[in-house]
């Protein structure tokens, strides 16, 4: 029923915005003037009074966040990490996903791995004025503990701080990537931080938030007290809307940046260009790698037997004509994926294999499926196929989904398309494919979909186990220096003998990393961004105190 | 002579509306897989002469998927009008023949349903029976059932009360048999026109459950979702999307309803001599 509402809006505002376009006559649109009011959605097509320090941004409103701008509850953490504005980390990343320091002066690990120590800065302030010290980092780190409900922080038993200005966390078990944890995790005051702290948050970030209407924006001032390099926008408004509420905002020129999807890409707005930002934001599937028969402890069907034959998994993966795919789908924008960490410093290169339908066919035909009289393979009588789910509502996975269908039937493989909803998703993964979309800015990704459930037989999403691989990843997380465990995670993927990739068990197959687009206007500056994770939300403001109008 | 003449066309014309409806969905049923096939070689194609209703964003023929989502719809509404017309017979029937507590209890019910508003108990039918062809089938025919049965229910009092019922009764017929045999073909006119007028609403609200998303997967071929795809690029002026598969729901709706009326004209005694 909302959505129906919803709808009706956006209708109502792409008429509006008709409207204005004709009425305004358009001008030319690099007059500047004033930009639009806090809450006022209403006015004429160019840009403001040569304001050349706000900046408005239309984000998706799946994108606001429902719990408020509260660390514990998903802002900047959780599914989909970006940093957190308001707040500032320990560490944060660089644009080649590496850790740098943003809080921390120094940070040390211990030998076995389970005691880290970060020195903080001591000249910081929180906006209210009081100073920002390890005792605050403490109880960050230990409310985060028990009350995230985003984050797994399992790992950690205790943070302490030592002195004013070094906090040591005590670790349950070694976990050699706590620095890219620390880049996530807003830091909050102990003395300002209760049950409303997600309405009215206080950090000691480049930005303020300065008021907040539910359900339609968020605006953030500069902090003027902020330690760190000036941020060069002031001001900046962020809008929350539908796709295509989003290009009608474009179109009537009341947006700065505004997300978009690949079905606007052949779209015009003048005085616009459109950006294309290289993602992690991967889209792929998974091939349950066990015979069916078994179900787990709650009686979810486990296992393919289609799928379970590592041939059929490797014939899957290298029939796929990725380029292809990113034309049809994508109209190009995007990237071949062949794993769930593209580009990422603990990305195996062996993921990367070429498209060669011939030796799939090779590998089917080994394996025992022949070409039937209707073109689809058989074997015993059982037809070569599976089902490949995707979440109803989202049409770029439903096209994935139906063009890797289309590829696959000239494989000889009938895989059956289906819209689900995620209620049901998760379970029926165990049994059968689910288009799934992932990438994180953290090699945690990996242990989570490919590493042995703790307690369970296979790994969490699909039925796949591999000791090996659970090792390697293990040994990666325990690992005391960043760099070494970089390779291990590498090996987990592929170590010369086993692994995840198409000469190992490849229980997953990767298609493409979705490029993140947005309308931009032509004199606006966007600062070079980071690979973008999944999710197509708060990452491209992570600069924004950078960006500027030209 | 004159009068025979409009009887006469207005029966020919129905005949033509029936085999039209037929015609529908007949080919949308044989068009079937065919209305699911991408090719994204042609995708987001204005209407033209080979693809006369265009093509989306996977390359699916936009008038064949029309052809299959009003043709599913129509059988849809043939199951749902259907059931709830028999459901309806039997309630209305049951209210007024079986006493008092019968009726209150069937009184109430019907109060009950009606005081729901529609498309609310639709969508928690359907989502409780996980929606999809079956919950759509079951939300519609339990929701619609209510205003013919209370149409039976007051045609069947008014009979009662008619010398021909209360003859048979004191004959000894039991009320059952009375009801069967004596008022049975008496109510079959306004049963057959109740029945066929249930259709476009039957129609619509299938239409309308799978627009929002509670109705038919996204992957079958239906009205609803194909406006509701379309919601998307009307905003990039692909118009074609939705402008076809809208006109030809309002225009099966609208046949349907003509087909009801005309049914009523000629069924009804009162409208008989006209």
């Amino acid at each position: 029923m909302l959505k129906k509402k919803n709808r009706k809006i956006m209708v109502g505002l792409v008429l509006l915005a008709a409207g204005m376009l004709a009425a305004c006559s358009q001008g030319s649109s690099s007059e500047i003037s004033a930009p639009p009011e806090a809450g006022g959605h209403a006015g004429g097509g160019s840009r403001g009074t040569g304001d050349r320090e706000s900046v408005v941004v239309v984000m998706d409103p799946a994108s606001e966040p429902a719990a408020g701008f509260d660390p514990a509850y998903g802002w900047g953490a959780g599914e989909h990490v970006h940093e957190p504005l308001i707040q500032s980390t320990l560490t944060v990343t660089t644009a080649d996903l590496e850790i740098d320091y943003d809080l921390a002066t120094d940070m040390n690990v211990s030998e076995d791995g389970m005691t880290w120590t970060v020195d903080i800065r001591n000249d910081v302030r929180f906006t209210d004025g009081e100073p920002l010290t390890a005792e605050d980092v403490a109880f960050t780190y230990n409310t985060l503990r028990d009350t995230s409900s985003v984050n797994d922080f399992t790992m950690l038993k205790e943070a302490v701080a030592v002195d004013g200005d070094t906090v040591e966390f005590h670790m349950n078990r070694p976990y050699s990537i706590w620095p890219y944890t620390m880049a996530v995790v807003g830091i909050v005051p102990e003395h300002a931080y209760g049950p409303d702290y997600g309405d009215h948050p206080i950090g000691s970030g480049r930005y303020m938030l300065k008021q907040w209407d539910r359900g339609q924006q968020v605006i953030f001032e500069a902090n003027p007290d902020y330690y760190g390099e000036e941020p060069v926008i002031r001001q900046v408004t962020v809008l929350f809307m539908e796709e295509d509420g989003a290009f009608a905002a474009v179109m009537a020129g009341q947006a700065d940046l505004a997300y978009t999807a690949v079905s606007y890409a052949d779209q015009q707005a003048d005085g616009y260009e459109l950006l294309a930002f290289d993602t992690v934001d991967n889209r792929g599937f998974n091939l349950p790698a066990v015979p069916a028969g078994e179900t787990d402890e709650n009686g979810v069907p486990l296992g393919n037997d289609f799928t379970c034959d590592v041939n059929v998994r490797r014939a899957i993966n290298m029939g796929i004509d990725r380029e292809r795919m990113i034309q049809n789908v994508l109209g190009g924008y995007g990237t071949a994926a062949y794993s769930v960490c593209d580009k990422m410093p603990w990305y195996n290169e062996e993921s990367e294999i070429s498209w060669d339908p011939e030796e799939a066919a090779r590998l089917l035909d080994e394996s025992g499926w022949i070409t039937g009289s209707d073109g689809i393979r058989e074997k015993n009588g059982t037809k070569a196929g599976f089902t490949l789910m995707y979440a109803a509502g989202d049409s770029v996975r439903q096209a994935l989904s139906e063009e890797t269908a289309n590829q696959l039937r000239e494989l000889g493989i009938n895989v059956k398309v289906e819209g689900v909803g995620w209620d049901v998703a998760y379970d029926r993964a165990q049994s059968d494919s689910v288009m799934w979309g992932w990438g994180a800015h953290t090699p945690m990704e990996l242990y989570n979909i490919y590493h042995t459930a703790s307690g369970g037989s296979y790994a969490r999403y699909s039925p796949y186990s591999n000791e090996t691989v659970d090792s390697l990843m293990d040994q990666a997380l325990a690992c005391s220096d960043l760099e070494e465990s970089y390779e291990l995670w590498k090996k987990a993927q592929w170590n010369g003998e086993t692994g995840v990739t198409q000469q190992g068990d490849i229980p997953w197959i990767w298609l493409v990393n979705i490029d993140h687009l947005y309308w931009s206007r032509t004199d606006l500056q966007v600062a070079e961004q980071k690979i973008h994770p999944h999710g197509h939300g708060w990452s491209i403001v992570n600069n924004v105190d950078q960006w500027s109008w030209e | 002579m004159k009068i025979t003449n409009r009887r006469r066309k207005m029966v020919l014309w129905m005949v033509l509306t029936v085999l039209l409806l037929i015609g529908v969905t007949v080919a949308g049923w044989l068009v079937g897989e065919k209305a699911a096939v991408t090719d994204f070689s042609r995708k987001n194609l204005a209407p033209c002469l080979a693809y006369p209703f265009g093509t989306d964003f996977m390359g699916r023929d936009m008038f064949l998927r029309t052809l299959a989502g009003i043709s599913s719809s129509i059988r849809l509404g043939l199951i749902t009008a259907a059931v709830s017309a028999v459901i309806a017979f039997f309630m209305g029937m049951a209210s007024a023949v079986l006493g008092r507590t019968a009726d209150a209890l069937i009184s109430g019910l019907i109060d009950l349903i009606m005081g729901i508003p529609h498309i609310l108990l639709l969508i928690l039918i359907s989502y409780a029976c996980g929606k999809g062809f079956w919950g759509v089938t079951v939300g519609i025919s339990l929701t619609h059932w209510t205003s013919l049965a209370r149409l039976i229910r007051g045609e069947v009092l008014q009979l009662k009360e008619s010398n021909y019922i209360k003859i048979a009764s004191r004959l000894g017929h039991g009320k059952l048999k009375a009801a069967a045999v004596h008022m049975t073909p008496h109510l079959l006119p306004q049963l057959i026109t109740g029945l066929v007028l249930m259709f476009p609403h039957a129609i619509l609200h299938e239409a309308s459950i799978t627009f929002l998303g509670f109705g038919l997967p996204p992957e079958e071929p239906a009205v609803g979702i194909i406006l509701s795809e379309s919601m998307k690029y009307l905003v990039m002026g692909k118009w074609w999307l939705a402008l076809f598969p809208g006109l030809f729901l309002a225009a099966a709706v609208l046949l349907f309803h003509f087909l009801g009326q005309g049914i009523a004209l000629l069924l009804d005694p009162e409208n008989a001599h006209r």
